[in-house]
Protein backbone atom coordinates (compact mmCIF):
# COMPACT_ATOMS: atom_id res chain seq x y z
CA UNK A 1 0.00 0.00 0.00
CA UNK A 2 2.56 1.99 1.24
CA UNK A 3 4.15 1.44 -2.06
CA UNK A 4 1.69 2.32 -4.03
CA UNK A 5 0.78 5.75 -2.72
CA UNK A 6 4.37 6.93 -2.45
CA UNK A 7 7.38 5.50 -4.53
CA UNK A 8 5.42 7.84 -7.72
CA UNK A 9 6.80 10.43 -5.68
CA UNK A 10 10.38 9.43 -5.84
CA UNK A 11 10.51 10.50 -9.17
CA UNK A 12 11.39 14.31 -9.34
CA UNK A 13 9.25 15.63 -11.72
CA UNK A 14 6.09 13.80 -9.56
CA UNK A 15 7.45 15.50 -6.70
CA UNK A 16 8.13 19.30 -8.74
CA UNK A 17 4.58 18.22 -10.38
CA UNK A 18 2.46 17.48 -6.75
CA UNK A 19 4.04 20.86 -5.46
CA UNK A 20 3.17 23.05 -7.98
CA UNK A 21 -0.39 21.76 -7.93
CA UNK A 22 -1.20 21.91 -4.16
CA UNK A 23 0.44 25.24 -4.27
CA UNK A 24 -2.22 26.50 -7.05
CA UNK A 25 -4.83 23.87 -5.30
CA UNK A 26 -4.48 26.67 -1.85
CA UNK A 27 -4.28 29.48 -4.38
CA UNK A 28 -7.18 28.40 -6.82
CA UNK A 29 -9.25 26.78 -3.38
CA UNK A 30 -9.15 30.06 -1.97
CA UNK A 31 -10.20 32.63 -4.94
CA UNK A 32 -12.50 30.52 -5.86
CA UNK A 33 -14.58 31.02 -2.99
CA UNK A 34 -15.14 34.69 -4.08
CA UNK A 35 -16.16 33.47 -7.24
CA UNK A 36 -18.82 30.92 -6.61
CA UNK A 37 -19.96 33.41 -3.37
CA UNK A 38 -20.49 36.19 -6.22
CA UNK A 39 -21.57 33.73 -9.22
CA UNK A 40 -19.34 34.78 -11.39
CA UNK A 41 -18.39 31.06 -12.57
CA UNK A 42 -18.90 32.68 -16.36
CA UNK A 43 -16.68 35.07 -16.01
CA UNK A 44 -14.42 33.24 -14.42
CA UNK A 45 -13.91 30.75 -17.56
CA UNK A 46 -14.10 34.12 -19.89
CA UNK A 47 -10.94 34.95 -17.73
CA UNK A 48 -9.35 32.04 -18.16
CA UNK A 49 -9.73 31.63 -21.81
CA UNK A 50 -9.14 35.81 -22.09
CA UNK A 51 -5.16 35.18 -21.01
CA UNK A 52 -4.76 33.30 -24.70
CA UNK A 53 -4.31 36.54 -26.47
CA UNK A 54 -1.93 37.64 -24.29
CA UNK A 55 -0.12 34.57 -24.04
CA UNK A 56 0.01 34.51 -27.86
CA UNK A 57 1.31 38.57 -28.03
CA UNK A 58 4.18 37.25 -25.56
CA UNK A 59 5.02 33.96 -27.97
CA UNK A 60 4.64 36.04 -31.15
CA UNK A 61 7.42 38.85 -29.14
CA UNK A 62 9.75 36.76 -27.53
CA UNK A 63 10.06 33.73 -29.18
CA UNK A 64 10.90 35.20 -32.67
CA UNK A 65 14.55 34.84 -32.28
CA UNK A 66 15.45 32.03 -29.98
CA UNK A 67 12.84 30.08 -30.69
CA UNK A 68 12.15 29.57 -26.56
CA UNK A 69 9.67 32.15 -25.83
CA UNK A 70 10.20 34.26 -22.49
CA UNK A 71 8.41 32.82 -19.27
CA UNK A 72 8.53 35.73 -17.65
CA UNK A 73 6.82 37.30 -20.70
CA UNK A 74 4.55 34.92 -20.75
CA UNK A 75 2.93 35.16 -17.12
CA UNK A 76 3.03 39.04 -17.77
CA UNK A 77 1.11 38.58 -21.27
CA UNK A 78 -1.64 36.18 -19.68
CA UNK A 79 -2.21 38.54 -16.70
CA UNK A 80 -3.03 41.11 -19.35
CA UNK A 81 -5.13 38.93 -21.07
CA UNK A 82 -7.27 38.26 -18.13
CA UNK A 83 -7.55 41.43 -16.75
CA UNK A 84 -8.30 42.99 -20.48
CA UNK A 85 -11.21 40.31 -20.54
CA UNK A 86 -12.62 41.41 -16.78
CA UNK A 87 -12.25 44.78 -17.68
CA UNK A 88 -14.12 44.94 -21.11
CA UNK A 89 -16.25 42.68 -20.05
CA UNK A 90 -17.19 46.10 -16.96
CA UNK A 91 -17.10 48.43 -20.00
CA UNK A 92 -19.92 46.14 -21.98
CA UNK A 93 -21.72 46.23 -19.07
CA UNK A 94 -21.52 50.11 -17.99
CA UNK A 95 -22.39 50.92 -21.28
CA UNK A 96 -25.14 48.45 -22.11
CA UNK A 97 -28.42 47.33 -20.22
CA UNK A 98 -27.35 43.48 -21.02
CA UNK A 99 -26.98 40.86 -18.41
CA UNK A 100 -23.77 40.18 -16.57
CA UNK A 101 -23.96 36.16 -18.47
CA UNK A 102 -24.29 37.92 -22.13
CA UNK A 103 -21.68 40.70 -21.46
CA UNK A 104 -19.35 38.01 -20.26
CA UNK A 105 -20.28 35.63 -23.03
CA UNK A 106 -19.28 38.23 -25.64
CA UNK A 107 -15.89 39.15 -24.07
CA UNK A 108 -15.05 35.52 -23.97
CA UNK A 109 -15.72 34.41 -27.35
CA UNK A 110 -13.59 37.53 -28.70
CA UNK A 111 -10.66 37.25 -26.20
CA UNK A 112 -10.54 32.89 -27.38
CA UNK A 113 -11.57 34.02 -31.28
CA UNK A 114 -9.05 36.68 -30.67
CA UNK A 115 -6.35 34.22 -29.14
CA UNK A 116 -6.90 31.13 -31.35
CA UNK A 117 -6.00 34.01 -34.66
CA UNK A 118 -2.98 35.16 -33.04
CA UNK A 119 -1.46 31.96 -31.93
CA UNK A 120 -1.76 30.40 -35.53
CA UNK A 121 0.61 32.71 -36.29
CA UNK A 122 3.19 30.99 -33.66
CA UNK A 123 4.80 28.15 -35.84
CA UNK A 124 3.87 24.90 -33.67
CA UNK A 125 0.51 26.07 -32.69
CA UNK A 126 -0.99 22.85 -32.26
CA UNK A 127 1.48 22.01 -29.69
CA UNK A 128 1.02 25.26 -27.50
CA UNK A 129 -2.43 25.31 -27.71
CA UNK A 130 -2.48 22.33 -26.27
CA UNK A 131 -0.19 22.93 -23.46
CA UNK A 132 -2.34 26.04 -22.67
CA UNK A 133 -5.40 24.38 -22.42
CA UNK A 134 -4.06 21.47 -20.41
CA UNK A 135 -1.03 22.45 -18.98
CA UNK A 136 1.90 20.54 -18.43
CA UNK A 137 2.07 19.24 -14.38
CA UNK A 138 4.72 16.95 -14.88
CA UNK A 139 7.25 18.95 -16.77
CA UNK A 140 7.21 21.91 -14.11
CA UNK A 141 11.27 22.51 -13.04
CA UNK A 142 12.29 22.77 -9.44
CA UNK A 143 12.58 26.98 -9.99
CA UNK A 144 8.86 26.92 -11.55
CA UNK A 145 7.42 25.64 -8.38
CA UNK A 146 9.23 28.25 -6.42
CA UNK A 147 7.68 30.92 -8.60
CA UNK A 148 4.40 29.28 -8.01
CA UNK A 149 5.36 29.42 -4.44
CA UNK A 150 6.06 33.27 -4.49
CA UNK A 151 2.92 34.44 -6.90
CA UNK A 152 0.58 32.25 -4.31
CA UNK A 153 2.27 34.00 -1.21
CA UNK A 154 2.20 36.96 -3.36
CA UNK A 155 -1.69 36.60 -4.08
CA UNK A 156 -2.79 35.21 -0.85
CA UNK A 157 -1.21 38.72 1.09
CA UNK A 158 -3.46 40.65 -0.73
CA UNK A 159 -6.39 38.80 0.15
CA UNK A 160 -5.46 38.77 3.46
CA UNK A 161 -5.37 42.34 2.84
CA UNK A 162 -8.43 43.42 1.49
CA UNK A 163 -10.58 40.80 2.36
CA UNK A 164 -13.27 42.96 4.54
CA UNK A 165 -13.82 45.29 1.40
CA UNK A 166 -13.93 42.22 -1.30
CA UNK A 167 -16.81 40.37 1.34
CA UNK A 168 -18.63 43.89 1.50
CA UNK A 169 -18.64 44.56 -2.61
CA UNK A 170 -19.41 40.40 -2.76
CA UNK A 171 -22.58 40.97 -0.16
CA UNK A 172 -24.03 43.89 -1.18
CA UNK A 173 -22.15 46.62 -2.91
CA UNK A 174 -24.53 49.46 -2.21
CA UNK A 175 -24.14 48.50 1.59
CA UNK A 176 -20.33 48.35 0.79
CA UNK A 177 -20.43 52.03 -0.40
CA UNK A 178 -22.56 52.95 2.26
CA UNK A 179 -19.37 51.76 4.59
CA UNK A 180 -16.79 53.59 2.94
CA UNK A 181 -15.89 51.17 0.32
CA UNK A 182 -14.27 52.36 -3.08
CA UNK A 183 -16.60 49.85 -5.09
CA UNK A 184 -15.31 50.14 -8.50
CA UNK A 185 -11.88 49.87 -7.43
CA UNK A 186 -12.40 46.87 -4.57
CA UNK A 187 -14.12 45.30 -7.99
CA UNK A 188 -10.89 46.06 -9.98
CA UNK A 189 -8.82 44.67 -7.29
CA UNK A 190 -10.61 41.49 -7.12
CA UNK A 191 -10.83 41.04 -10.65
CA UNK A 192 -7.03 41.31 -10.47
CA UNK A 193 -6.64 38.90 -8.11
CA UNK A 194 -8.80 36.34 -9.79
CA UNK A 195 -7.30 36.82 -13.45
CA UNK A 196 -3.15 36.46 -11.17
CA UNK A 197 -4.85 33.07 -9.49
CA UNK A 198 -5.80 32.24 -13.20
CA UNK A 199 -2.40 32.60 -14.67
CA UNK A 200 -0.61 31.33 -11.78
CA UNK A 201 -3.05 27.83 -12.48
CA UNK A 202 -3.02 28.00 -16.01
CA UNK A 203 0.69 27.15 -16.09
CA UNK A 204 0.48 24.10 -14.23
CA UNK A 205 -2.98 22.48 -15.09
CA UNK A 206 -3.68 24.37 -18.37
CA UNK A 207 -6.59 27.25 -18.87
CA UNK A 208 -9.61 24.86 -19.54
CA UNK A 209 -8.69 22.71 -16.41
CA UNK A 210 -7.14 26.13 -13.82
CA UNK A 211 -11.49 26.87 -13.64
CA UNK A 212 -12.26 23.32 -12.41
CA UNK A 213 -9.93 24.02 -8.95
CA UNK A 214 -10.96 27.38 -8.62
CA UNK A 215 -15.38 26.00 -9.12
CA UNK A 216 -15.04 22.73 -7.90
CA UNK A 217 -13.31 22.76 -4.48
CA UNK A 218 -15.35 26.02 -3.28
CA UNK A 219 -18.95 24.51 -4.52
CA UNK A 220 -17.87 21.39 -1.78
CA UNK A 221 -17.04 23.73 0.52
CA UNK A 222 -19.94 25.88 0.34
CA UNK A 223 -22.21 22.96 0.85
CA UNK A 224 -20.03 21.98 4.14
CA UNK A 225 -19.78 25.29 5.96
CA UNK A 226 -21.59 28.56 6.91
CA UNK A 227 -18.44 31.01 7.11
CA UNK A 228 -16.03 32.44 4.85
CA UNK A 229 -13.38 31.34 6.72
CA UNK A 230 -14.11 28.35 7.54
CA UNK A 231 -15.18 27.74 3.32
CA UNK A 232 -11.94 28.83 2.37
CA UNK A 233 -9.98 26.58 4.81
CA UNK A 234 -11.73 23.61 2.95
CA UNK A 235 -11.87 24.44 -0.02
CA UNK A 236 -8.50 24.86 -0.06
CA UNK A 237 -7.71 21.83 1.64
CA UNK A 238 -9.56 19.68 -1.41
CA UNK A 239 -7.85 21.48 -4.04
CA UNK A 240 -4.56 21.65 -2.47
CA UNK A 241 -5.13 17.46 -2.04
CA UNK A 242 -6.45 16.74 -5.50
CA UNK A 243 -3.05 17.56 -6.50
CA UNK A 244 -1.07 14.32 -5.52
CA UNK A 245 -4.14 12.45 -5.61
CA UNK A 246 -4.80 13.18 -9.66
CA UNK A 247 -1.02 12.48 -10.00
CA UNK A 248 -1.08 9.39 -8.28
CA UNK A 249 -4.26 8.45 -9.96
CA UNK A 250 -2.91 9.63 -13.61
CA UNK A 251 0.69 7.32 -12.80
CA UNK A 252 -1.31 4.01 -11.77
CA UNK A 253 -3.82 4.10 -14.34
CA UNK A 254 -1.99 6.08 -17.37
CA UNK A 255 -3.67 8.94 -17.84
CA UNK A 256 -3.20 12.39 -18.50
CA UNK A 257 -2.02 13.99 -14.86
CA UNK A 258 -3.77 17.60 -14.69
CA UNK A 259 -7.59 16.65 -15.98
CA UNK A 260 -7.12 13.80 -12.98
CA UNK A 261 -6.50 16.14 -10.65
CA UNK A 262 -9.58 18.33 -12.00
CA UNK A 263 -11.34 14.96 -11.56
CA UNK A 264 -10.19 14.62 -8.21
CA UNK A 265 -11.55 17.81 -7.31
CA UNK A 266 -14.77 17.50 -9.06
CA UNK A 267 -15.11 14.02 -7.32
CA UNK A 268 -14.88 15.41 -3.66
CA UNK A 269 -17.98 18.03 -4.77
CA UNK A 270 -20.36 14.93 -6.50
CA UNK A 271 -19.53 13.45 -2.76
CA UNK A 272 -20.24 15.63 -0.97
CA UNK A 273 -23.71 16.95 -3.19
CA UNK A 274 -24.95 13.08 -2.52
CA UNK A 275 -23.51 12.39 1.02
CA UNK A 276 -24.74 15.80 2.65
CA UNK A 277 -28.37 16.21 3.82
CA UNK A 278 -30.95 17.60 1.39
CA UNK A 279 -32.36 20.67 2.12
CA UNK B 1 -27.15 67.01 7.74
CA UNK B 2 -27.80 65.96 4.05
CA UNK B 3 -27.92 68.87 1.69
CA UNK B 4 -29.26 68.55 -2.69
CA UNK B 5 -28.27 71.66 -4.36
CA UNK B 6 -29.89 71.52 -8.02
CA UNK B 7 -28.91 67.69 -7.77
CA UNK B 8 -30.29 66.14 -10.89
CA UNK B 9 -29.44 62.69 -11.40
CA UNK B 10 -29.97 60.87 -14.86
CA UNK B 11 -29.49 57.28 -16.48
CA UNK B 12 -28.94 57.64 -19.74
CA UNK B 13 -31.87 59.69 -21.27
CA UNK B 14 -34.22 58.64 -18.28
CA UNK B 15 -34.19 61.77 -15.66
CA UNK B 16 -34.47 60.11 -12.07
CA UNK B 17 -34.23 63.17 -10.12
CA UNK B 18 -34.26 67.34 -11.07
CA UNK B 19 -32.91 70.35 -9.81
CA UNK B 20 -33.42 69.23 -6.10
CA UNK B 21 -32.98 71.87 -4.04
CA UNK B 22 -33.48 70.72 0.07
CA UNK B 23 -31.97 70.36 3.33
CA UNK B 24 -32.28 68.01 5.62
CA UNK B 25 -31.87 68.99 9.29
CA UNK B 26 -30.14 66.72 11.95
CA UNK B 27 -31.77 65.12 14.51
CA UNK B 28 -35.29 64.61 12.57
CA UNK B 29 -37.48 61.40 11.25
CA UNK B 30 -38.26 61.91 7.59
CA UNK B 31 -40.40 60.18 5.30
CA UNK B 32 -39.88 60.33 1.76
CA UNK B 33 -42.40 60.10 -0.62
CA UNK B 34 -43.35 59.31 -3.79
CA UNK B 35 -44.72 56.23 -6.44
CA UNK B 36 -42.05 54.06 -8.30
CA UNK B 37 -39.45 55.83 -10.23
CA UNK B 38 -39.73 59.31 -8.51
CA UNK B 39 -36.31 59.36 -7.39
CA UNK B 40 -36.71 58.01 -3.86
CA UNK B 41 -33.55 55.34 -4.37
CA UNK B 42 -31.23 57.67 -6.28
CA UNK B 43 -31.63 60.51 -3.86
CA UNK B 44 -30.21 57.84 -1.10
CA UNK B 45 -27.72 56.42 -3.77
CA UNK B 46 -26.64 59.73 -4.41
CA UNK B 47 -25.79 60.93 -0.88
CA UNK B 48 -24.05 57.01 -0.03
CA UNK B 49 -22.05 58.08 -3.24
CA UNK B 50 -23.05 55.14 -5.24
CA UNK B 51 -24.58 57.50 -7.82
CA UNK B 52 -22.57 60.85 -9.20
CA UNK B 53 -24.90 63.68 -9.96
CA UNK B 54 -25.14 64.44 -13.22
CA UNK B 55 -25.22 68.34 -11.92
CA UNK B 56 -25.47 69.78 -8.60
CA UNK B 57 -24.50 68.93 -5.22
CA UNK B 58 -25.22 66.44 -2.75
CA UNK B 59 -23.31 67.33 0.61
CA UNK B 60 -23.34 65.14 3.81
CA UNK B 61 -22.88 66.79 6.95
CA UNK B 62 -21.48 63.43 8.54
CA UNK B 63 -19.13 60.43 7.03
CA UNK B 64 -21.05 58.18 9.41
CA UNK B 65 -23.53 57.47 7.02
CA UNK B 66 -25.65 54.00 7.08
CA UNK B 67 -27.92 52.90 4.48
CA UNK B 68 -30.51 49.46 4.13
CA UNK B 69 -31.06 49.33 0.36
CA UNK B 70 -34.29 48.56 -1.20
CA UNK B 71 -34.46 44.61 -1.77
CA UNK B 72 -31.03 43.07 -1.02
CA UNK B 73 -30.57 39.88 -2.93
CA UNK B 74 -28.90 37.58 -0.35
CA UNK B 75 -27.59 34.70 -2.57
CA UNK B 76 -29.51 31.36 -0.25
CA UNK B 77 -25.27 29.79 -0.07
CA UNK B 78 -23.49 33.24 0.66
CA UNK B 79 -21.00 31.98 3.38
CA UNK B 80 -22.01 34.08 6.32
CA UNK B 81 -24.05 33.72 9.70
CA UNK B 82 -26.40 36.27 11.22
CA UNK B 83 -23.40 37.36 13.49
CA UNK B 84 -21.14 37.76 10.69
CA UNK B 85 -23.46 39.74 8.91
CA UNK B 86 -24.19 42.02 11.86
CA UNK B 87 -20.68 42.57 12.04
CA UNK B 88 -19.98 43.92 8.50
CA UNK B 89 -21.34 47.16 9.84
CA UNK B 90 -18.18 47.38 12.23
CA UNK B 91 -15.88 47.23 9.67
CA UNK B 92 -16.01 50.44 7.95
CA UNK B 93 -14.86 51.75 11.18
CA UNK B 94 -12.59 49.20 11.87
CA UNK B 95 -10.97 49.56 8.06
CA UNK B 96 -9.25 46.72 6.54
CA UNK B 97 -7.53 44.86 9.41
CA UNK B 98 -8.04 46.44 12.76
CA UNK B 99 -9.22 43.96 15.08
CA UNK B 100 -12.78 44.42 17.11
CA UNK B 101 -12.84 46.36 20.35
CA UNK B 102 -15.01 45.48 23.29
CA UNK B 103 -16.98 48.72 22.41
CA UNK B 104 -17.56 46.96 19.00
CA UNK B 105 -18.75 43.98 20.39
CA UNK B 106 -21.25 45.67 22.62
CA UNK B 107 -22.42 47.40 19.19
CA UNK B 108 -22.42 43.90 17.62
CA UNK B 109 -24.63 42.44 20.60
CA UNK B 110 -26.54 45.31 20.82
CA UNK B 111 -27.81 45.40 17.44
CA UNK B 112 -28.54 41.65 17.39
CA UNK B 113 -30.65 42.32 20.48
CA UNK B 114 -32.38 45.32 19.76
CA UNK B 115 -33.72 43.71 16.24
CA UNK B 116 -34.13 40.35 18.16
CA UNK B 117 -32.12 37.75 15.54
CA UNK B 118 -29.49 37.29 18.58
CA UNK B 119 -31.11 33.84 18.53
CA UNK B 120 -30.23 33.03 15.25
CA UNK B 121 -26.94 34.21 15.21
CA UNK B 122 -25.27 30.94 14.01
CA UNK B 123 -28.31 30.55 10.75
CA UNK B 124 -26.95 31.27 7.45
CA UNK B 125 -28.58 34.45 6.34
CA UNK B 126 -29.99 32.95 3.19
CA UNK B 127 -32.02 30.21 5.69
CA UNK B 128 -33.66 32.79 7.21
CA UNK B 129 -37.79 33.58 6.72
CA UNK B 130 -37.91 37.60 5.02
CA UNK B 131 -38.54 38.93 7.96
CA UNK B 132 -36.04 37.34 10.05
CA UNK B 133 -33.65 38.92 6.98
CA UNK B 134 -34.29 42.03 7.18
CA UNK B 135 -34.16 42.44 10.80
CA UNK B 136 -30.67 41.30 10.46
CA UNK B 137 -29.60 43.41 7.75
CA UNK B 138 -31.39 46.53 9.88
CA UNK B 139 -29.27 45.10 12.51
CA UNK B 140 -26.21 45.43 10.53
CA UNK B 141 -27.35 49.12 9.98
CA UNK B 142 -27.69 49.63 13.45
CA UNK B 143 -24.08 48.07 14.36
CA UNK B 144 -22.60 51.00 12.38
CA UNK B 145 -23.67 53.37 15.27
CA UNK B 146 -24.40 56.19 12.07
CA UNK B 147 -25.61 59.77 12.41
CA UNK B 148 -27.31 59.42 9.22
CA UNK B 149 -29.46 56.46 8.77
CA UNK B 150 -31.00 55.74 4.93
CA UNK B 151 -34.10 53.53 4.87
CA UNK B 152 -35.20 52.45 1.32
CA UNK B 153 -38.50 50.98 1.98
CA UNK B 154 -37.41 49.23 4.88
CA UNK B 155 -41.21 47.03 5.59
CA UNK B 156 -41.46 46.05 2.29
CA UNK B 157 -42.01 41.83 2.60
CA UNK B 158 -41.90 41.53 6.45
CA UNK B 159 -44.46 40.33 8.98
CA UNK B 160 -46.29 42.92 11.20
CA UNK B 161 -44.15 42.02 14.43
CA UNK B 162 -40.75 43.16 12.62
CA UNK B 163 -42.52 46.31 11.27
CA UNK B 164 -43.36 46.92 14.39
CA UNK B 165 -39.97 46.62 16.08
CA UNK B 166 -38.40 49.00 13.21
CA UNK B 167 -41.12 51.61 13.98
CA UNK B 168 -40.13 51.50 17.25
CA UNK B 169 -36.17 51.78 16.34
CA UNK B 170 -36.65 54.37 13.95
CA UNK B 171 -37.75 56.54 16.87
CA UNK B 172 -34.77 55.42 19.14
CA UNK B 173 -32.96 56.72 16.97
CA UNK B 174 -34.17 59.81 16.08
CA UNK B 175 -34.80 60.22 20.04
CA UNK B 176 -30.66 59.71 20.03
CA UNK B 177 -30.67 62.57 17.91
CA UNK B 178 -29.51 60.84 14.77
CA UNK B 179 -31.48 61.65 11.67
CA UNK B 180 -33.63 58.96 9.95
CA UNK B 181 -35.00 59.05 6.33
CA UNK B 182 -36.99 56.60 5.68
CA UNK B 183 -38.23 55.87 1.69
CA UNK B 184 -42.02 54.33 2.52
CA UNK B 185 -45.63 54.83 0.91
CA UNK B 186 -47.43 54.08 3.77
CA UNK B 187 -49.04 57.60 3.58
CA UNK B 188 -51.03 57.15 6.56
CA UNK B 189 -47.91 56.57 8.40
CA UNK B 190 -45.94 59.09 7.05
CA UNK B 191 -48.35 61.81 8.47
CA UNK B 192 -48.21 60.37 11.98
CA UNK B 193 -44.82 58.44 12.82
CA UNK B 194 -42.29 60.69 11.44
CA UNK B 195 -41.34 64.67 12.36
CA UNK B 196 -41.32 65.59 8.43
CA UNK B 197 -42.10 64.63 4.97
CA UNK B 198 -40.33 64.53 1.55
CA UNK B 199 -42.38 64.31 -1.42
CA UNK B 200 -40.89 63.40 -4.32
CA UNK B 201 -41.70 62.96 -8.29
CA UNK B 202 -38.59 63.52 -9.82
CA UNK B 203 -38.67 67.24 -8.62
CA UNK B 204 -39.25 68.05 -5.20
CA UNK B 205 -43.45 68.12 -4.61
CA UNK B 206 -43.10 69.39 -1.47
CA UNK B 207 -40.60 69.45 1.99
CA UNK B 208 -42.13 70.16 5.74
CA UNK B 209 -43.99 69.48 9.03
CA UNK B 210 -45.31 65.70 8.35
CA UNK B 211 -49.00 66.99 9.58
CA UNK B 212 -49.12 70.14 7.15
CA UNK B 213 -47.40 68.44 4.52
CA UNK B 214 -50.01 65.14 3.67
CA UNK B 215 -52.12 67.14 2.52
CA UNK B 216 -54.58 65.67 -0.25
CA UNK B 217 -53.10 68.17 -3.13
CA UNK B 218 -49.61 67.50 -2.03
CA UNK B 219 -49.73 64.03 -2.43
CA UNK B 220 -52.31 64.34 -5.27
CA UNK B 221 -49.31 65.97 -6.99
CA UNK B 222 -46.44 63.55 -5.84
CA UNK B 223 -48.52 60.02 -6.98
CA UNK B 224 -49.93 62.32 -10.14
CA UNK B 225 -53.33 61.10 -8.96
CA UNK B 226 -52.97 58.11 -8.10
CA UNK B 227 -54.37 58.13 -4.33
CA UNK B 228 -57.45 57.59 -3.08
CA UNK B 229 -59.19 57.93 0.44
CA UNK B 230 -60.15 54.48 1.79
CA UNK B 231 -62.12 54.68 5.24
CA UNK B 232 -60.50 58.27 5.99
CA UNK B 233 -57.24 57.72 4.69
CA UNK B 234 -55.22 58.16 1.93
CA UNK B 235 -53.61 54.95 -0.03
CA UNK B 236 -51.40 54.95 -3.29
CA UNK B 237 -53.21 53.47 -5.64
CA UNK B 238 -50.66 52.69 -7.85
CA UNK B 239 -47.86 50.94 -6.01
CA UNK B 240 -47.95 47.47 -7.29
CA UNK B 241 -44.36 46.14 -6.80
CA UNK B 242 -41.51 47.57 -5.02
CA UNK B 243 -39.28 48.28 -8.02
CA UNK B 244 -36.82 51.36 -8.51
CA UNK B 245 -37.42 54.07 -6.96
Amino acid sequence: MESLLFEPFEADFMRNGAAAAMLVGVLCGTVGCFVVMRGTALLAESVAHGVLPGVAVAVLLTAGTSGDPDKAAILAGALAGGVATAGGTAVILRRTRLRDDTATAVMFVFMLALGVVLISRVEGFAVDLTAFLFGDVLSVPGWEVALTAGLTAAVLAVLWLLYRPFVLVSFDRRRAASLGVPVERTELALMVLLAAAIVVGFTVVGALLVLGLLIAPAAAAALLTKRLPAMMAVSAGIAAASGPLGLLISWHFEVAAGASIVLVAVAAFAVTAVLRPAR
Amino acid sequence: MLTARDLTVRYGNVVALEALDVEIPRGRSIAVLGPNGSGKSTLFAAAVGLREPTAGVVERGTDRVAYLPQGLAVEPMFPATVRDVVTMGRWGDLGLRRRMSARDRELVAGAMGELAVDHLEHRRLGELSGGQRQRALLAQVAAQDAELLLLDEPFTGVDRPTEDTVRKLIGTWRDEGRTVMVATHDLARAARDYDLVLALNRRLIAFGLAAATCTEDVLAATFAGHIARVGGLLIETEHRHPGAG
